[in-house]
């Protein structure tokens, strides 16, 4: 009871400090806003092929369909991409904060408590992990709505069940879940905000460019397929689109995919809280 | 009376060089107030930490509140209490919320836990300022601050790291009033590191010397300053004066007399007794005084008496710092190859 506590206690903190810090998560919202309303935009080349005389629209259709996997068009396609790459730049802070909590003292209060070391990663863990769940849903909602404003917008070709719709927060969280865990125990490793940082940028460009999130699955050559494949931002995205545009054209079901994330996802929480333990332990 | 503290042999070295305590060991009674002194670098951070398992040690043993400090430092902290040095209260959270977060990490009975965060911002004058960010306080309120969130869980043993560095006087003498009153009330024993002379003179029951990591005295105050020889009569002649430096050597009691800047420094066990007799001799030798002045022996003296040197409060880093900082410039290289 008291270790539930704890933990309670330190997520309201998380929580707590979260709220009245709206600049963070205003400026969270305002990378994939400009992906989605610049970059989506002026990056839609389905409108390449609506102009060329030599396809006809059933090949035109046929070409988009394999290159975007199911997706009608591109901005489509990259929007449910976009979903996955917020999950990385969101939890991008929560491993941030404990460098910062280490500098300012507060860190140290609670490491010298009774809190646990998984407690204390748990709090962080589960307050880092809300927000890139809700900013994923203000991104999808935002592409959708740019659809409707006469602009490039997501458009959903099939019915999203219940079960679908599950499966893609799950989808969000696990992927949160991974890239918390991993941010986590950079923090909880690394002394100085600018090492932090530089790390975290080594990390976020290459997991980005490795992926599926951005690339047309049906242009990028077989050996990148091959990376992207294993790509846990790509799975997420995987069976997001699936749940959006169907999976005709993947070789397994979305839980096949959800599965693999699951497996990433435990693999990262296990290696983060082993080292956040070692780094909370009393220095021998 | 039982011990609250107890360690044997506590050695800790840094990166396998740097020394920082060396065998240290001592006892601390239940209720008492226990003082390291010693300037930046002499092992009282680190001795602190060690006895509240923030660090492990390279060797010896240590139980605090009956407990084998590094067997069971889980336990050991919800039985203590403990006020860092630096700010460790979250900024951007309101004093009330802090002490609530840390009745929780204490476990404070959820029920205890508003009339209990109450009564502390009542009696460290911090009520009126419970419900403001942290980041809004003076450093008297925060260091007020730090110390309710240490005892909010009603500790037996309350350890204290420099808590008063960086306050004025009159914030430094307002601490320590709560604190006596706090010991006062709940018995708690308190074991403080200060590099303040005159809050370990006015505070501690008894107090350790502290220096390169070693204790190199212990005893109450009065003890202490004892061992030092007593009081000393400064006496300032008129004129050349050879003659007395012998006169006063004679007197029965004195235990030394050194030449400083043109005036003898006589020590005695007791001044007062002594000052006639000084006043006389010179009479007797024709030599006429400017001035004579008795000091009770303070524990500057004593430092110096000990150590061999003369107290600085800054004596640069310490051996934390150092260590801290060798651990991350040898990250740095090796992040770097």
């Amino acid at each position: 009871m008291s270790g539930v506590r704890r933990w309670a206690a330190l997520t309201r903190r998380e929580l707590l400090k979260l709220g009245r810090n709206p600049q963070a998560i205003i400026t969270s919202l305002l990378l994939p806003i400009l992906y989605l309303v610049l970059f989506g935009q002026g990056f839609n080349f389905t409108n390449l092929l609506g102009s060329n005389p030599f396809i006809t629209p059933a090949e035109k259709a046929q070409i988009l369909q394999q290159s975007f996997l199911g997706a009608p068009d591109y901005f489509s396609y990259f929007s449910a991409g976009m979903v996955g790459f917020v999950a990385v730049t969101a939890t991008l802070f929560v491993g941030a904060n404990v460098i910062f909590d280490k500098l300012f003292g507060s860190l140290k209060r609670t490491a010298a408590s009774p809190a646990t070391a998984t407690d204390i990663f748990g709090a962080r863990l589960v307050a880092g992990s809300i927000q890139p769940v809700g900013l994923a849903f203000l991104v999808l909602g935002l592409a959708i709505l740019l659809g409707n404003l006469g602009l490039a917008g997501l458009h959903i070709s099939v019915a999203v069940s219940v079960l679908g719709a599950a499966e893609v927060v799950v989808a969000i969280l696990l992927l949160s879940v991974m890239f918390a865990s991993l941010f986590l125990s950079l923090g909880f490793t690394l002394e100085q905000p600018q090492t932090y940082f530089a790390v975290v940028n080594a990390i976020n460009l290459p997991v980005l460019l490795t992926s599926a999130a951005l690339y047309p699955w049906g242009l990028m050559p077989v050996w990148l397929q091959t990376i992207a494949s294993y790509n846990p931002v790509t799975l997420a995205v995987w069976v997001i689109r699936i749940t959006f545009f169907g999976d005709a054209y993947y070789a397994h079901p979305a839980w096949v995919y959800l599965g693999g994330l699951f497996v990433w996802a435990v693999g990262m929480f296990s290696v983060a809280t082993w080292l956040t333990r070692r780094a909370l332990a009393p220095r021998r | 009376m039982p011990d609250a503290i107890v360690a044997e042999g506590l050695s800790k070295t840094f990166n396998g060089s740097v020394k920082a305590v060396d065998g240290v060991s001592f006892s601390v009674r239940e209720g008492e107030i226990y003082g390291f002194l010693g300037p930046n670098g002499a092992g009282k951070t680190t001795t602190l930490s060690l006895l509240t398992a923030v660090l492990g040690p390279t060797a010896g043993h240590a139980v605090v509140d009956g407990l084998d400090v590094f067997r069971h430092p889980h336990d050991l902290k919800q039985r203590i209490g403990l006020v860092f040095q630096e700010a460790t209260a979250d900024q951007d959270l309101t004093g009330r919320e802090n002490l609530e977060l840390a009745a929780a990490l204490f476990g404070v009975p959820l029920r205890e836990t508003p009339r209990r965060v109450n009564e502390l911002l009542d009696r460290l004058a911090l009520a009126d300022a419970a419900d403001r960010l942290v980041k809004t306080y003076s450093g008297g309120m925060r260091r007020r601050l730090e110390l309710a969130v240490g005892i909010v869980h009603s500790p037996r043993v309350l350890f204290l790291d420099e808590p008063t560095l960086g306050l004025d006087p009159q914030g430094r003498a307002g601490f320590w009033k709560i604190v006596s009153e706090l010991r006062k009330d709940s018995g708690m024993t308190v074991f403080l590191t200060t590099h303040y002379l005159d809050e370990a003179d006015g505070m501690c029951d008894r107090i350790a010397i502290i220096d390169h990591g070693k204790i190199v005295a212990e005893g109450t105050p009065t003890q202490l300053k004892d061992r030092v020889g007593g009081d000393v009569v400064t006496v300032r002649p008129i004129g050349l004066a050879d003659r007395l430096e012998a006169a006063l050597k004679a007197l029965p009691g004195v235990t030394a007399v050194t030449v400083q800047g043109g005036a003898f420094r006589v020590k005695c066990p007791s001044g007062e007794a002594l000052i006639p007799k000084v006043v006389e001799a010179a009479t007797g030798l024709g030599i006429s005084i400017a001035g004579i002045s008795l000091q009770r022996p303070s524990l500057d003296e004593v430092f110096l008496d000990f150590t061999g040197r003369e107290y600085r409060e800054d004596e640069g880093p310490t051996a934390t710092d150092r260590a801290v900082f060798m651990t991350r410039f040898q990250n740095s290289r090796r992040g770097s190859r």
